[in-house]
């Protein structure tokens, strides 16, 4: 793989070739190594650039794009060649859309769902996190076969390494020793969406070897928070403005790829339930509000960041609700923040760069 | 507790409040519109005002006297009564404020503190609530509880944690794990975990002790009002109907708010008693049925009043909907013998913690049962759990039983997101769909 990248579609064709099954895995929590370890590949869909209009028949303009998208990329036939679908119970118009592409679509492939607790978690979440990755496993063993332990042992080491990796990477980021920009920082992060650990553990190395900076290069930075790091075009004016993302508060990225490194002196399947309930605090798992803001002001104080974007997808509620007592709290703290308020794949109009450069202005 | 709190509750409850209800009684009634279209109206809707205003009334007093919870409208609330909570429904407080044309303003004091527009009417009602005071009940208590379960949908956790992280104060979540298939033993024993654990939590918030026995009078009693509930709704399978959906989104109250207190099963007892001497007399909701039809989705409520004449002028009657229905489908799991894995089934498997084949196949039965001509599907821009998945849903429904749809964009509260020309017209297309 080294030196050579696939685009995702010839990728996850090649991989197909290969002998192994490909699932379509809607955003945002589940437990990938699982898949791995029964020879799936998770492509994850959380962005489609497609041009949504076979959706609009079956969900509401008032529904974020995350959600449409993803269901114009099935609705345009785009996921034929997948083997299945997983969707992890992030929120309710993905839990509904599960339902419509299982229950009202009909594809003849299977769907699988993944209930993941909410907090405030009692005890019982945690057995019963458990035992919905005993089920999972069950029910994957019936379509494709042996489910063995010792391979989701290797592939939690696997997942290990890559964590390791990436936390590496958004700690030298942080020290201002990554020489890449931010482009390329999250296009390399989401290889992570659809590559397999063999393939995506050579880029994570190279990309450190080959960005690693002996001293710091010193610009002052920001804080990224809300759903994915889109569109890139931001990351390229904050790169031309030389701010740097030091950090992110993003579910597509830091919420869950900074995961603590899981346990591996204890069977694979207590290990990946006990990940679950260490990964940084996120909305979509019932986080309390000032779990939440005391998390942000934490990144802040670590990485010296000047201020916070909350790169916010219209219509997640999740994010939103939370939004004003955040920003509030942040406001009492003297940290600055910027709210856009955007669809996943729109262009950057030039009303919102400027308050991008306004904000910045007043920040440095 | 405070004692000087408890006797003025007290003094409210025995004086203040059945003056209020005498004084209530004594006024003349308010100029009513014209009904030239509609039945006579249901006798038993003024004793249903003055249980909810009583209810409101004595809320402005609970605090200090009684634990006070705020509940989601799908929380197991019976688990409350054991421990006398007194019990505040935002949801129904925010049908409500629709109902009073008070939803954009209310909505509108959220939206100061930086709430998206976007965000759920209702969550934007108790928002603003909190943080103006304004509401047309006079007074809400302020909780020393939050109780809700995510069975209806995600946003009243969002919402509920706002409202924790406001007051600082406790919120108990019942998390009901969506039922994407069958349920699992798994699912249920997470969800009799979850209860069990609630007690001694409840016993330290309220400083009352848990009686087994008090909660199995208080299933037995919630049981047998969701069971009125749902022979009250089957009242209307006659032709003509003898009360419309309209009238049923109001008298949902009770079963909604005061389930597991003995006023709502005597409220329905009355009721049921009412509608079922109508159907003997023949008189309907509606002077001319020839159309019946069914709603899917929460009531827009602002549009109460003005559709249920506009539908009525049409001949077309409102005699099922999934949303009343849900307070009669699934309450019967309760089983004072088996206290928590009843609740644990009950609140499960509600109609918004079901999948959409399980949506499906319930429309179809009650379009059968109901001799259903239309159905009217109300696309809540508030309410996802209930509006993904509706065009799809609506389409299915009538290629497969060749009943006609129209699906009506608005919100239950918000009259902002509303277009009345639209709708308009929209329904003016249905209404000749329907051969009018």
């Amino acid at each position: 793989m080294r030196g050579r990248v696939p685009d995702r579609l010839t990728y996850l064709l090649e991989q197909k070739e290969k002998g192994r099954a490909v699932f379509g895995v809607f955003p945002a929590l589940c437990p990938k190594e699982m898949l791995w370890a029964m020879g799936v590949v998770p492509a994850e869909i959380w962005d489609p650039p497609l041009e949504l209009v076979k959706v609009n028949s079956h969900l509401q303009p008032y529904i974020c794009s995350v959600v449409r998208s993803g269901m114009e990329l099935v609705l345009q036939g785009k996921s034929d060649f997948l083997d299945g679908f997983l969707f992890p119970h992030t929120c309710d118009s993905i839990q509904n859309m599960a339902s419509v592409i299982k229950d009202c679509m009909g594809p003849e492939k299977p769907c699988y769902f993944f209930y993941l607790p909410k907090a405030p978690y009692t005890e019982a979440a945690r057995t019963y996190y458990l035992t919905k990755l005993q089920e999972l496993a069950g029910s994957l063993e019936k379509q494709l076969g042996g489910f063995d332990q010792e391979r989701l042992g290797e592939c939690v080491r696997l997942s290990n390494r890559i964590s390791s990796l990436i936390e590496k990477l958004y700690a030298m980021r942080a020290k201002g020793r990554l020489r890449g920009t931010s482009r390329s920082f999250y296009q390399l992060l989401r290889k992570g969406e659809h590559l397999m650990p063999e393939d995506l553990i050579p880029l994570l190395e190279q990309y450190l070897t080959q960005n690693t900076l002996s001293e710091p290069k010193g610009s002052s930075g920001v804080i990224f928070s809300g759903i994915l790091p889109n569109p890139l075009e931001l990351l390229d004016v904050l790169d031309q403005l030389g701010t740097r993302v030091v950090h992110d508060d993003l579910l597509n990225c830091g919420r869950r790829l900074l995961a603590p490194k899981m346990d591996t002196t204890i069977g694979p399947l207590e290990a990946l339930a006990e990940r679950y309930f260490h990964l940084p605090p996120c909305p979509t798992k019932g986080s309390g509000v000032q779990e939440r803001l005391d998390f942000l002001l934490d990144l802040v104080k670590k990485t010296d960041a000047k201020g916070i974007i909350f790169n916010m997808v219209k219509f997640c509620e999740p994010e939103w609700f939370d939004l004003p007592f955040i920003q509030k709290g942040l406001k009492d703290h003297g940290v600055p923040t910027l709210v856009l308020d955007m669809e996943i794949n729109q262009d950057l109009s030039a009303q919102m760069i400027t308050r991008v450069e306004a904000f910045l202005e007043l920040i440095s | 507790m405070g004692v000087g709190q408890a006797i003025r509750y007290w003094f409210m409850k025995e004086v203040g409040a059945p003056a209020l209800m005498r004084l209530q009684k004594g006024r003349k009634g308010r100029r009513r519109r014209p009904r030239p279209h509609l039945g006579p109206p249901l006798s038993s809707a003024s004793r249903l005002r003055e249980i909810m205003t009583r209810h409101y009334f004595l809320a402005r007093y609970a605090k200090g006297a009684r634990p006070v919870a705020w509940v989601s409208s799908g929380a197991p609330v019976e688990l409350l009564r054991v421990f006398d909570f007194y019990t505040v429904y935002p949801e129904n407080h925010g049908a409500l404020c629709g109902a009073q044309k008070m939803g954009q303003e209310i909505c509108q004091e959220a939206e100061k503190k930086g709430y998206h527009h976007d965000l759920c009417s209702y969550a934007r009602i108790d928002l603003g609530h909190a943080f103006s005071g304004k509401t047309p009940v006079g007074r809400l208590p302020k909780p020393d509880l939050l109780f809700c379960s995510n069975n209806i949908c995600q946003t009243i956790l969002y919402w509920f944690k706002e409202l924790s992280h406001y007051w600082n104060i406790p919120l108990i979540l019942f998390d009901t794990p969506y039922n994407f298939q069958e349920i699992k033993g798994s699912d249920i024993q997470y969800m009799v975990e979850q209860l069990e654990a609630m007690v001694p939590r409840l016993e330290a918030i309220s400083g009352r002790k848990y009686s087994d026995s008090r909660l199995k009078g208080v299933l037995t009693l919630a049981k047998e009002t969701s069971e009125l509930w749902g022979r009250i709704l089957a009242t209307l399978k006659a032709r003509p109907a003898p009360m419309s959906i309209f009238d049923a989104f109001v008298h949902l109250a009770p079963v909604v708010s005061l389930r597991g207190l003995p006023v709502s099963r005597q409220y329905y007892q009355l009721l049921l008693q009412e509608l079922q001497e109508r159907v003997k007399k023949g008189i309907s909701a509606i002077k001319h049925e020839k159309r019946r039809l069914m709603w899917d989705n929460i009531a827009v409520w602002f549009k109460l009043r003005d559709w249920s004449h506009l539908f009525a002028e049409r001949g077309c009657n409102f005699v099922a909907a999934t949303y009343t229905n849900a307070w009669a489908e699934t309450i019967h799991y309760l089983d004072p013998s088996k206290p928590f894995e009843s609740m644990a089934r009950a609140y499960s498997f509600v109609i918004l913690n079901n999948n959409l084949k399980h949506r499906l196949n319930l429309m179809r039965e009650m379009i059968r049962d109901y001799q259903i001509d239309g159905l009217v599907i109300h696309s809540d821009r508030s309410c996802k759990p209930y509006s993904v998945g509706q065009y799809d849903m609506g389409r299915i429904l009538a290629q497969d039983l060749g009943v006609k749809t129209v699906v009506i964009e608005a919100d239950m509260t918000d009259s902002r997101m509303f277009s009345e020309e639209q709708v308009r017209t929209r329904l003016e297309a249905f209404f000749e769909s329907l051969g009018h």
